[in-house]
């Protein structure tokens, strides 16, 4: 060894100043690595880019939407005390419109005047006055939601240079339309009612609360459940269970159970949690259980990962002092891995934000209009929202869908965040 | 971080869910895609409009929702069931099997499938028979009638020298879909027994016959585009070239982009499908679970929202989202069989 | 390398297994005085199995009051794992299972009705690589009188922790940032907190394992230092691979070799003259 050694070490000994060949090469091999793990970063930044860029250029138009003022006569005739909701709130926005156009006579040109504004017009009016109702007898100037046609053709969705039989709004509702523009009646406004609405089968009064709602309150179920049975999980197999063929199996099988298709969860959901235990369908609470059963694999696993990386000295100190297994693995070990069984917590939470599939099963893919007001309700989710809205008819719902998509990317970063935030708050350098 | 906490609100929001399960004060309506666009306008409209709870609204396709509407009788069933065609007899009787033995048909109008493409492509008048030729998997060799050969035509003009020399390219609907079983039945059924050979078969052998019409192309020439029927019209868009396959409502809301070919003379028109003449039509329904018109608050409500002539009348605001209505006469009759509750027979 | 390491068994490496079948029992009785007047501790025919393997075979030796006793001997001939055996951290192993009797003030440690919790308090442990808790340097030492409920109040507890840190010699280095990380100590100074650590829940016997393998020649002399201080109430048991450090901070020598006991005797003694052939050709530098 020695004699061998010491007879390479004379025979060639590198030229400091003009490296052999085949170092170049290896530096070569080094350059090509750097570049291809370069372009591949570059590569899936810009996928990422033309994305957001996709997505937010379709849906950032849904959160504006045409608004058309009108001088509504709350006159005291329209109104019986005893019930103001039951009014003909219809009825003011007809007359309404009818003197804001006092040419237009004829039933069927009243008709397609009428249709310029939304549906939602009335009930606007009617929560109006139902929240004040000393409304009563004034005449007030309203900013009220246009019809989702209006909409599209203030967004420049419905080209206004086409054939009039192509459009679904005629030269009459143009006119109409460009008369109430030029009197500074027609605006696009900030679409609050996106923001605090229920789903709709209108676009221009759909709205995402109920869906990010049911969307909180199934998380809320999820959270609560695979956390802590995830994380009690994970610390059992990895420090207190013995090594044997029934561990192993478990192990086996929790690995296997992170890869079975997310439907079939939602399978299982219906079959024990809705016609065995006999919870209502649609429900978050139902929702809830079915993700949990989802990401607990996935806590699990990133669970006892975090806790194999607590290097053993930390162990070994904690029970060279005498304390006992459980203190060790409270006092010591569960602070060090849980910034890591957060990020998997986090993960898992991610993927039970997208799914779909599962929910379907137990009923939450539906039209649900009401905001939910507890895990009892039936509730929609924000990806179940955004696929009933990419598979509705109207024009106006493919914004709103993109819109929906925006929303979230939104809820998923605040996750990330808080994700992150707390994994720097427990974060404990040594 | 105090982990016990986490799991005693654990516990505590179970338990607290318990009362909601107790009964439910929304109407629950399972079935088909197809009728979900309009039921879910009336559902909104009768919300909004009563301040009751808005009903609640699954899309399952039409054999899914009989399946949980026949489920049984109580909350944890649907009250109604939407359907782009008739109950079937075997679905009648798992419902009597499970105690629900009255139910309520109610007809809401018709619908009409298209074959459209983008504006910008020439207009298509086919014939079903053109369409059958165009899609079927097997068909008569021209040469030899009596023998099938896979499908040789790669343009409408081989089929027929009136339409244009362009690629058979048509996107539809996968076979889940309601859409397409009524495609099948309407189109290449009756498309199918126009041709004389295959008439022959239908009387020799209806199996086989069937089984002709039912088994679409799979060589690159039909192409199916998921339910989603958005993604058809933008795909056409994209394609003037390439047809698409859809309910008339979604020609109706994107009229500005997509136009329907005419079909045995007939184009999809509105008035066309609601008079019958436009052959591709169908009628659409729900059921109404009688056992439950006392019980869950609302169902009489909503019935009665459904049944108004604002909203399924010739001017109603379905008419709008592009349900067919039906004629006056029918209408008055379905009203009656409403508003007296009157159960279908049960065979 | 491995054919110098072995010379007395015709130049070959050996398994145990192997050469306990071999050697005649002269050979594997361990010569010197393993065992002293009223002992610490006592452990008599211990063996130690890890698996199937035999890591320690028949191992006698007496650990004395007072006094440190330094074990010795080539890398993998035991040591550690007989002196991990003193406190049970074995324990943990699963698949490590102890025989023969270890006594500590005549209870035998390993009697199925004794708990390792207040063992551990009992017989304390320095690691190889200093192991502070990631917690302030406060805390580090506060931590075993807190589990064990060795104090009634702040006040005692306070106390507790300037004591240890006195007798670990860090007070003085220490005292104005008892708030702060103790893993931003240096590396000798963390090993002396470690020992603070130990110290704070009054053990008997405290066990360190290679204490200053990890430090520089001027921590080492620090920690050697502490432990010459040490001995005057504990009784220690150190693992060394420095032969030098265990001449200068030991009483007794115990000589270990492929999980046999050799020679155990005074420092002076066993450095000057060994008596067996394997510890003199450890101590001369034939192998090692």
């Amino acid at each position: 060894m020695n004699d061998n050694g010491t007879n390479t070490a004379m025979n060639a000994s590198p030229n400091l100043l003009a490296p052999a060949s085949d170092l170049k090469r290896r530096y070569r091999t080094d350059k090509w690595f750097q570049r291809i793990g370069l372009g591949a970063i570059a590569l899936s930044l810009a996928f990422i880019a033309l994305l957001f860029f996709h997505i937010v250029r379709e849906g950032h138009s849904a959160f504006v939407r045409a608004n058309i003022m009108l001088d509504i006569d709350f006159a005291e005739k329209h109104f019986v005390k005893e019930n103001l909701a039951a009014a003909d709130y219809t009825a003011l926005v007809k007359q309404a419109l009818t003197e804001a156009f006092p040419e237009v006579v004829d039933r069927r040109d009243k008709r397609q005047l009428f249709s310029l504004l939304s549906s939602g017009a009335a009930y606007q009016l009617r929560d109006m006055v139902l929240a004040n109702p000393r409304l009563i007898g004034t005449r007030q100037q309203v900013w009220l939601p246009a019809d989702d046609d209006v909409d599209m053709l203030q967004k420049g969705k419905i080209d206004r240079n086409l054939p009039e039989e192509n459009r679904r709004i005629n030269d009459r509702q143009l006119s109409w339309l460009d008369t109430l523009a030029s009197q500074g009646r027609l605006e696009t406004q900030f679409n609050t009612a996106f923001f605090t609405g229920g789903d709709s089968r209108e676009p221009e009064l759909a709205g995402v609360l109920g869906a990010v709602k049911g969307t909180m309150l199934t998380l809320a179920i999820t959270l609560m459940l695979s956390f802590p049975v995830g994380v009690a999980a994970a610390i059992y197999l990895e420090e207190f269970a013995p090594q044997n063929r029934w561990t192993d199996l478990i192990e086996v099988n929790i690995n296997n159970l992170a890869a079975v298709p997310s439907i079939i969860f939602g399978l299982l959901g219906l079959a024990v949690f809705i016609n065995f235990f006999g919870l209502p369908r649609s429900t978050p609470i139902v929702g809830g259980l079915v993700l949990a059963l989802l990401t607990l694999p996935t806590i699990i696993i990133a669970g006892r990962a975090a806790l194999k990386s607590v290097p053993p000295s930390i162990r070994e100190a904690a029970l060279g002092i005498g304390a006992s297994k459980m203190q060790t693995v409270v006092h010591h070990v569960l602070p060090l891995a849980l910034p890591g069984m957060l990020t998997g917590t986090i993960i898992g939470m991610a993927h039970a934000l997208g799914e779909t599939a599962p929910l379907l099963m137990i009923g939450m893919v539906a039209f649900i209009a009401d905001v939910p007001g507890s895990i009892g309700d039936p509730a929609a989710v924000l990806p179940v929202q955004i696929y009933l809205w990419a598979d509705s008819p109207e024009r106006g719902f493919t914004e709103k869908t993109s819109a929906a998509i925006i929303i979230l990317l939104a809820f998923l970063m605040t996750m990330n965040s808080l994700a992150i935030y707390l994994r720097k708050r427990f974060e404990i350098k040594w | 971080m105090n982990v016990s906490h986490l799991v005693a609100a654990a516990g505590l929001t179970i338990l607290m869910a318990g009362p909601a399960m107790a009964a439910r004060d929304y109407i629950s309506i399972v079935g088909s895609s197809t009728v979900y666009p309009f039921a879910t306008v009336v559902a909104e409209q009768y919300g909004k409009s009563s301040g009751a709870k808005t009903p609640k609204i699954e899309s399952t396709g039409t054999g899914g929702g009989f399946k949980l509407f026949c489920g049984g009788v109580g909350v944890d069933h649907p009250d109604i069931s939407n359907a782009s065609r008739a109950i079937k007899e075997s679905e009648m009787k798992a419902c009597a099997d499970n105690g629900v033995k009255e139910i309520v048909e109610v007809k809401i109008g018709y619908d009409g499938i298209v074959l459209a493409n983008a504006k910008a492509a020439p207009e298509f008048k086919v014939s079903r028979k053109d369409i059958f030729l165009a899609l079927a998997k097997e068909v008569p060799d021209p040469k030899d009638p009596a023998k099938l050969i896979a499908n040789p035509y790669k343009t409408w003009k081989e089929i027929n020298a009136e339409l244009p020399d362009s690629k058979i390219e048509v996107l539809g609907p996968p076979p889940t879909s309601g859409t397409r079983d009524a495609f099948v039945e309407l189109v290449m059924e009756v498309g199918a027994e126009k041709i004389d050979s295959l008439k022959a078969m239908k009387k020799a052998d209806a199996k086989a016959f069937a089984k002709v019409f039912q088994t679409i192309r799979e060589d690159g020439a039909y192409v199916e585009a998921g339910e989603n029927d958005n993604l058809i019209v933008q795909k056409l868009q994209a394609n003037p070239k390439a047809m698409g396959i859809f309910g008339f409502s979604f020609l109706d809301q994107n009229a500005d982009v997509i136009k329907g070919s005419v079909i045995d003379g007939k184009g999809p028109s509105y008035e066309a499908i609601a008079d019958g003449s436009y052959p591709v039509s169908r009628p659409l329904f729900f059921y109404v679970k009688k056992a439950h018109v006392e019980v869950i608050p609302g169902i009489k409500g909503f019935l009665a929202e459904f049944t108004n002539d604002k909203a399924w009348g010739k001017d109603g605001y379905l008419a709008d989202k592009g349900l067919i209505a039906m004629p006056d006469a029918e209408r008055k009759q379905m009203a009656e069989v409403v508003s007296k509750l009157t159960p279908m027979a049960m065979k | 390398m491995t054919e110098q390491t072995f010379p007395l068994y015709g130049g070959k490496a050996a398994s145990l297994q192997e050469r306990l079948g071999d050697a005649s029992p002269q050979e594997r009785k361990t010569v010197g005085t393993p065992f002293v007047e009223e002992p610490r501790m006592t452990c008599r025919d211990v063996d130690v199995f890890y698996g199937g393997k035999q890591a320690i075979s028949k191992v006698s030796i007496d650990i004395g009051r007072n006094q440190v006793l330094a074990m010795i001997g080539p890398s993998g001939c035991g040591k550690s794992t007989f002196l991990r055996c003193l406190n049970r951290m074995n324990d943990t192993v699963g698949a490590c299972r102890v025989e023969g009797e270890i006594r500590l003030d005549g209870i035998d440690i390993y009697d199925p009705s004794v708990d390792v919790v207040p063992l551990r308090a009992r017989v304390g442990m320095v690691f190889q690589k200093p192991n502070p808790f990631p917690k302030s340097i406060y805390d580090n030492v506060a931590y075993g009188p807190r589990i064990h409920g060795l104090t009634k109040d702040k006040n005692e507890l306070d106390e507790i922790v300037e004591t240890s840190l006195h007798k670990a010699g860090l007070w003085e280095e220490v005292k104005d940032r008892l708030r702060e990380p103790g893993t931003g100590l240096s590396g000798g100074q963390q090993q002396r907190l470690c020992i603070a650590r130990a110290i704070a829940v009054s053990p008997e016997v405290i066990l360190m394992d290679e204490p200053c393998s990890a430090l520089d020649p001027i921590a080492t002399a620090k920690v050697e230092e502490l432990i010459a201080e040490l001995r005057t109430q504990y009784s220690i048991v150190i693992v060394t691979h420095a032969m030098q450090q265990a001449s200068r901070v030991s009483q007794r020598t115990a000589y270990f070799h492929l999980g046999d006991l050799i020679e155990v005797g005074p420092t002076e003694r066993i450095f000057t003259n060994p008596r067996h052939k394997l510890t003199e050709d450890y101590i001369t530098g034939r192998f090692g």
